[in-house]
C-alpha cells in the first residue's frame, strides 16, 4: 500500500526512465481501482455461483438419496426386502441419468446375493426369505473403492459424503448416503452394527459445469469489457476535469516563465480547479505589474530586495551622462515637444548600460546615473560610455544634433537604501559618485572623462586615455588627474 | 442426517493455483476473516450443555445395558436424568411426557465389560429444550467426547431418527407394545 501511494503520490524513476505522466497515473490509478474492486465482486459472484451451484446439486442429490432411503425402507420394514430389491433394479435402470448402486457396510453390493438373506433367516431363527440361489457374495470383495469417502461414510456418526469427480473429460457429482441400522431394523437385522448400507448415486454434472465455465468466462469478459470501458470513460472525464486544466495552467505559467504576461487560464468552474486558475490569473496580473514596476527601479534595487537591504561598503565605478545645453533646447522647443527625443537618447543609453552589465541608478530629468560592479567595471563602464557617443553621432539627426557629456568615477562607495520608509532608493553615496558628478559636469560635448583611478584599471590596449591632465573639481582643494578617452570614429 | 464433502486428490490437485494466486487468495481471506472477527459481537464460547455433576444423577434403569444397539454397538451404557426428568408425567392421550430442562445423559464405555474405575469414552444427552432452534422432536441431542472435553450439538437426524423409534413398537426394554408417545425414550425411566 505504500509503495503505491509513494508511486502515485511521488513517482521517482531512476535516471534516464522518464517519469509516468500525470494522465498516466490517473488512468493507471482508475484501472488499478477499477480492477482491484471489480475483481474482488467478479470474484465474489463467480465463488457464490460455483457454490450455488454445488449446493444444488448436492441438495437435489439429497433429495434424491433421502426419497430413494424412505422408499427403500418402507418396503423393508413390513419385510418385503424382495420388493425392495425389484424397486431399486427398476429404478438403477430407469436410465435418468444416474448410477445408483446400493453397498452393504463391507463394501460388496446389496441384493447381490443370498449373504444378507442367510443371516436375516438366521437371526429370525425361521426360513423368512427363500435364497435365490446366488450363494458366496462374490467372495467377499467390495464393488467399490472402501478406502476414500466410502470409509467416512460408514463411519459413526454417518454423514451424507459428497464427490466430484472427473473421468473421461466428463464431471460427476457423486453422494454416499448412509443407512442406519434403526432399533426396527435390529428385528432381522440385529444391533452390532450403526450402519446397514451405503447408497450411492451419482450423476453427471458436465452440462452445469460447462455452462458454468461458460457463464464465468462470459462474465470474465464483460468484466474486462466493462473496466475498458469504464476506465476509459473515467480516464476521459480525469482529463477533462483535472488534466487538461493542469496543463493549461501550466502553459501560462511556462509563458510568464517566459516573459510573457498576456495569457490567461480561461477556465469557468467554481470548483477548485476553476478557484485555481483565477487564483493563476490574479497572480500573473501581480507579477505583470510587478514585471513593469522593474523599468522604474533599479537592478540594483531589485537584487537588494532579496540580498537584504543593509547599508554596505563596496567598490563601484559610477558613470553620468548629461546632455549638453537641454535646458536652452527645451526653452526653444517646449517640454512636451522634447520628451520623445530625450526618451530615445535615455532609452539607447539603457540599452548600452545593461548590455555592458551596467545598471541604471536612476535618471535625473536629461542626466543618467549608472553603475558598474565587478573586476572588469572600469573597462566596461568605459566602453558603454563610448558607445554611447558613437551612437549619439551615428544618430545625430535622429537626436537634433544633441551631444552628450560623460564623466567616469570608480573607488569606494556605500550602496544602501535612501529616503523614508514609504519612498525610498536604493543608491549609492560617496567620493566616487561626487567625483564622476563633477566630471560630467566638465565634460564637453562628445567628451568622455575619467578619474586616475578608473584610468588606472583601463588596460592600454583595449582603450586609448588621454592625459593625464588635471582638472580643477569643485568640493576638492587640490586639482584631480583625470584622462580624456579618446573615440574612434566608427565605434559602435 | 449431516453431510459434508470429500475432496477426491485429483479435485484437489485442479484447485491448486500459483504461488501468487494462492497468497492473494490468502489475503482476501485473512482480511475478510479480520472483517468478520471485528463485526462479531462476542468470542463464542464453548458448548456446556451437559453439567459436570451429571455422574451423581440417578440411573434411569437397574437393567445392565450392555446389548448391541446400533449406534452404540455391543458398548456398555450407563443411563441417568436430572431430578428435573423425574417429574414426567403419562397420561392416556399425551403418552410420555418430560418437563422442559430435562436432562438425559448416557455415560457410554469401551466394551461390554469394561474395568472397574474405567471412564466413559463418550457421553451422549437429550435436553429437553422446544424453544431451541437446535432441537429435534423438542430435544438437544449432545455428544461428549470425554478425551477433549468437546460437546457437539447433533443436528442432522442420526440421533433422532433411532429414537423416534422409541414412540412405535420397538425391541428394548418394555418394546412400548401399544405404540404409545414416548418422547424419544426407549425406557420409561424407574422413579
Amino acid at each position: 500500500m505504500t509503495v503505491l501511494y509513494t508511486f502515485f503520490m511521488n513517482p521517482i524513476f531512476p535516471a534516464g526512465r522518464r517519469a509516468l505522466s500525470l494522465t498516466g497515473r490517473i488512468n493507471l490509478a482508475v484501472i488499478l481501482t477499477l480492477f482491484v474492486g471489480l475483481g474482488l465482486v467478479s470474484t465474489l459472484f463467480t465463488t457464490s455461483l460455483v457454490n450455488t451451484r454445488h449446493t444444488l446439486v448436492d441438495s437435489n442429490l439429497q433429495r434424491e438419496a433421502d426419497v430413494l432411503y424412505t422408499s427403500i425402507e418402507s418396503f423393508m420394514l413390513p419385510g418385503e426386502a424382495p420388493i425392495a430389491a425389484s424397486f431399486f433394479d427398476d429404478v438403477s435402470n430407469l436410465g435418468t441419468g444416474y448410477t445408483l448402486a446400493l453397498y452393504r457396510r463391507d463394501g460388496t453390493l446389496a441384493f447381490s446375493d443370498d449373504t444378507t438373506i442367510g443371516k436375516v433367516n438366521e437371526l429370525l431363527g425361521r426360513q423368512r426369505f427363500v435364497p435365490r440361489g446366488q450363494p458366496g457374495g462374490a467372495d467377499g470383495v467390495p464393488s467399490v473403492d472402501t478406502s476414500g469417502a466410502f470409509s467416512l461414510a460408514v463411519a459413526v456418526p454417518p454423514e451424507s459424503i459428497y464427490v466430484t469427480e472427473n473421468e473421461g473429460g466428463r464431471t460427476y457429482k457423486r453422494v454416499y448416503r448412509p443407512l442406519i441400522n434403526l432399533p426396527r431394523c435390529t428385528v432381522c437385522h440385529g444391533g452390532d452394527h450403526t450402519i446397514r448400507g451405503v447408497l450411492d448415486i451419482r450423476t453427471d454434472i458436465s452440462a452445469s459445469v460447462r455452462a458454468e465455465a461458460l457463464t464465468i468466462a462470459g462474465s470474465g469478459l464483460g468484466f474486462i469489457v466493462m473496466v475498458s470501458v469504464i476506465a476509459l470513460i473515467l480516464g476521459r472525464m480525469m482529463r477533462v476535469i483535472v488534466v487538461l486544466p493542469v496543463q493549461e495552467i501550466g502553459r501560462v505559467c511556462s509563458a510568464v516563465t517566459g516573459g510573457n504576461f498576456s495569457g490567461r487560464v480561461d477556465i469557468r468552474s467554481s470548483d477548485e480547479i476553476g478557484r485555481l486558475a483565477d487564483t493563476v490569473n490574479e497572480m500573473v496580473h501581480g507579477l505583470h505589474e510587478r514585471y513593469e514596476l522593474t523599468k522604474y527601479v533599479s537592478g540594483t534595487t531589485i537584487s537588494s530586495l532579496a540580498s537584504g537591504q543593509e547599508p554596505k561598503r563596496v567598490e563601484r565605478t559610477l558613470l553620468f551622462s548629461d546632455v549638453r545645453g537641454f535646458t536652452a533646447y527645451t526653452e526653444r522647443h517646449g517640454a512636451e515637444a522634447i520628451l520623445s527625443v530625450l526618451n530615445q537618447m535615455l532609452h539607447m543609453q539603457s540599452v548600452i548600460i545593461h548590455h555592458q552589465g551596467g545598471d541604471v541608478d536612476k535618471f535625473v530629468g536629461d542626466e543618467v546615473v549608472s553603475v558598474f560592479s565587478g573586476d572588469d567595471a572600469p573597462l566596461r563602464a568605459v566602453r558603454a560610455a563610448m558607445k554611447i557617443q558613437a551612437m549619439v553621432r551615428q544618430r545625430a539627426a535622429d537626436y537634433d544634433n544633441l551631444a552628450i557629456g560623460m564623466g567616469i568615477a570608480t573607488g569606494s562607495v556605500v550602496q544602501g537604501m535612501v529616503g523614508s520608509e514609504t519612498r525610498a532608493d536604493f543608491t549609492v553615496l560617496g567620493d566616487a559618485v561626487n567625483v564622476a558628478s563633477r566630471l560630467c559636469s566638465i565634460a564637453k560635448p562628445g567628451q568622455i572623462l575619467v578619474c586616475e583611478t578608473t584610468g588606472a584599471h583601463i588596460p592600454a590596449e583595449t582603450v586609448t586615455l588621454d592625459g593625464p591632465y588635471r582638472a580643477k573639481l569643485k568640493g576638492k582643494a587640490e586639482p584631480q588627474k583625470v584622462f580624456i578617452v579618446r573615440l574612434q570614429e566608427g565605434t559602435s | 442426517m449431516r453431510s459434508r464433502h470429500y475432496e477426491s486428490p485429483m479435485r484437489t490437485l485442479s484447485r491448486r493455483g500459483t504461488p501468487a494466486l494462492r497468497a492473494f487468495l490468502a489475503a482476501i481471506c485473512l482480511g475478510g476473516a479480520i472483517i468478520l472477527a471485528m463485526v462479531s459481537c462476542s468470542p463464542e464460547e464453548p458448548l456446556s450443555l451437559i453439567p459436570p455433576g451429571h455422574a451423581s444423577w440417578k440411573r434411569t434403569t437397574s437393567q445392565v445395558l450392555d446389548y448391541p444397539v446400533p449406534g452404540h454397538e455391543d458398548n456398555l451404557r450407563v443411563i441417568r436424568m436430572n431430578d428435573t426428568g423425574f417429574a414426567y408425567t403419562i397420561t392416556a392421550d399425551d403418552g410420555l411426557v418430560f418437563p422442559e430442562g430435562t436432562i438425559l445423559t448416557k455415560d457410554v464405555y469401551m466394551g461390554r465389560s469394561p474395568a472397574d474405575g474405567a471412564q466413559p469414552v463418550m457421553v451422549t444427552a437429550m435436553v429437553k429444550a422446544p424453544s431451541d432452534s437446535r432441537a429435534r422432536g423438542g430435544w438437544v441431542w449432545v455428544v461428549k467426547d470425554t478425551k477433549t472435553g468437546r460437546e457437539t450439538v447433533q443436528t442432522g437426524d442420526f440421533c433422532v431418527r433411532c429414537h423416534h423409534d422409541a414412540n412405535e413398537k420397538h425391541p428394548y426394554g418394555q418394546r412400548n407394545p401399544d405404540a404409545e408417545f414416548r418422547d424419544y425414550v426407549f425406557m420409561v425411566p424407574e422413579r
